[in-house]
């Protein structure tokens, strides 16, 4: 209960100040729904946001692990020789500075209307922190720790699984909390393209001025990235406890 | 307090014995191009307006913008305008470019269509979902054997590649885009469906109107004036929209220009009459966009 409250208080408070603003008639209706417009938008459409929220969800997380594994495969790959590094390196930026709403109509023509389209956007949008924090994990590794390894012979491979790789782990963890809240953004941008899911919902519901639904599914995709992010917060417990002070609990 | 609101209020005044007119925001849902020429066209000054026209883009949300007061006047079209104030937006339509709906499904002319009801047989349809036509046709024929994307906007890229792929349109606007690019097309306006509604129409929110009548007076007579010297002569005014939308070539702002002539002509240009505004009402409340049909007169002023 401890640990809930405090993120209650702030929620409570913002959404008792906007119902008191609304319905007031400080700020119109038609410009900020009032949050129990926005509760009854959900239940009364719950069939149609439930089915939205699943599609959304499905893009999301597949995009997500995709940009995942690929990240810290690239990653590892571009740490493995500063040739390769600076090679490369500048072409990963690509994906950060890539304007998503620009190329998005293009993904439908590559892959089509549905389900390829959204994730593709997923993808795009959440790969670089991912490379980004996992290629600075694995270049900071302890240098008398890899002497270590050297000494005792240790191979490039067993380097990395048992040295490098552990030792890179909270700033992958960390590469994984950015990630999983772009991969939301990307799947709800390319849905607005490619259609279905929560994006579609928000873009239909915009066309016909319903404030409303659109906080609604708002409301939503927050729900679904901050879920996405308990996950990565849950693994990095895990993952960390034993060892790192940044899941150290303190007593 | 009361000391400084008196202040202001000298102030206005003495600004507004000046004779210097205060900005007036024109706000456009789209960027510049031939459906908004009469309102590059209009000369403000003569009228004693001093007009900055704001263009729009996708999306961009007009009818809130004047409902909350960041643009005096904008460009909405009249069923959002219907489902506006039945959200509580007083906002009022004064001048209606569009007699008759521009808009359209346009399909591959080689799959010989002939009726709107043919197009949802087979294939895609990119439509905004959310507008109430779409609803209508959804309702009239059912959505089951076409697969409904959204729509790309003025892009035909999609439309070219793939000839069982149609899309709504502006019937002066990717029709010719596409007979550019070589591929035949059948038009099918919505008005075909008995759906009609006002477009490119001039409002303005309620409350503004009543605290300024001249000023909307002065707006409507620019507007109409602007609108007469567009049709007849559009040249001038296509060049000033060319430089600011470059994307455009001269030779389409031409060709649009022409071909949306015969929406706009009326006795009296930008004239709305109630019985139209009775129709939309009526079918927006069948269509459940509006809870309850509303009055026709509070949706429009003959200025």
């Amino acid at each position: 209960m401890k640990k809930f409250l405090p993120p209650l208080i702030p929620l409570v408070v913002i959404a008792l100040t906007a119902e008191v603003t609304v319905r007031s008639g400080a700020v119109p209706s038609y410009l900020v729904p009032a949050p129990s417009a926005v509760l009854r938008a959900l239940l009364d459409s719950r069939d149609e946001l439930a089915a939205a929220m699943a599609k959304t969800s499905a893009a999301a997380l597949i995009g997500f692990a995709l940009s995942t594994l690929t990240g810290v495969a690239i990653a590892v790959l571009l740490s493995s020789s500063r040739a390769i590094q600076r090679a490369f390196y500048p072409y990963a930026v690509f994906f950060q500075t890539v304007p998503i709403i620009a190329i998005a109509p293009l993904l439908v023509i590559w892959f089509g209307y549905g389900m390829k389209t959204v994730i593709a956007s997923a993808f795009i949008v959440s790969i670089f922190p991912v490379i980004a924090n996992t290629l600075t994990g694995l270049l900071s590794t302890d240098p008398a720790l890899r002497d270590l390894f050297r000494l005792y012979g240790a191979s490039p491979g067993v380097t990395l699984v048992k040295l490098r790789f552990p030792a890179a782990l909270p700033q992958i963890l960390t590469g994984l909390r950015v990630a999983s809240g772009l991969a939301v953004i990307g799947a709800i941008v390319g849905e607005f393209i490619g259609g279905q899911g929560l994006g579609s919902v928000v873009d239909v519901a915009r066309t016909q001025q319903r404030v409303d639904k659109v906080y609604a599914a708002v409301l939503l995709a927050s729900a679904l990235g901050l879920a996405l992010f308990g996950l990565i917060n849950l693994i990095s417990a895990l993952t960390l406890r034993r060892w790192h002070a940044s899941e150290a609990t303190i007593e | 307090m009361m000391h400084r609101r008196s202040f202001l209020g000298v102030c206005a005044a003495a600004l507004a014995a000046c004779g210097k007119p205060a900005k007036i925001r024109l706000a456009l849902n789209w960027k510049p191009d031939p459906q908004f020429g009469g309102f590059y066209a209009a000369p403000y000054q003569k009228h004693g307006l001093d007009v900055e026209i704001l263009p729009g883009g996708a999306g961009t949300p007009t009818v809130q913008m004047i409902g909350a007061g960041s643009a005096e006047f904008g460009i909405v079209s009249a069923d959002e305008l219907v489902v506006a104030r039945s959200r509580g937006n007083d906002v009022v339509a004064l001048f209606a470019v569009f007699q008759n709906c521009p808009q359209g499904i346009m399909a591959h002319a080689s799959r010989h269509l002939t009726s709107i009801g043919d197009v949802l047989k087979e294939g895609t349809l990119a439509i905004q979902h959310g507008l109430p036509y779409a609803r209508i046709l959804e309702k009239k024929y059912g959505f089951d054997h076409v697969k409904v994307v959204p729509s790309p906007g003025g892009d035909i890229s999609a439309f070219l590649r793939d000839e069982k792929f149609a899309q709504q349109c502006f019937v002066m606007s990717e029709p010719l885009q596409a007979r550019h690019a070589g591929v035949d097309v059948t038009v099918f306006p919505v008005a075909d469906i008995g759906y009609n509604p006002y477009t490119t129409v001039l409002a303005a929110n309620a409350a503004q109107l009543k605290g300024d009548p001249d000023r909307a007076a002065a707006m409507v007579a620019a507007v109409r004036e602007g609108w007469r010297a567009y049709l007849d002569d559009p040249k001038p005014t296509n060049s000033h929209m060319h430089d600011l939308n470059p994307s455009m070539d001269a030779a389409t702002f031409a060709e649009v220009a022409g071909a949306q002539k015969s929406f706009i002509e009326n006795s009296r240009l930008g004239a709305m009459t109630a019985e139209r505004w009775t129709t939309l009402i009526g079918q927006l409340a069948d269509l459940g966009d509006i809870p309850q049909a509303m009055p026709a007169q509070d949706c429009f002023r003959s200025l």
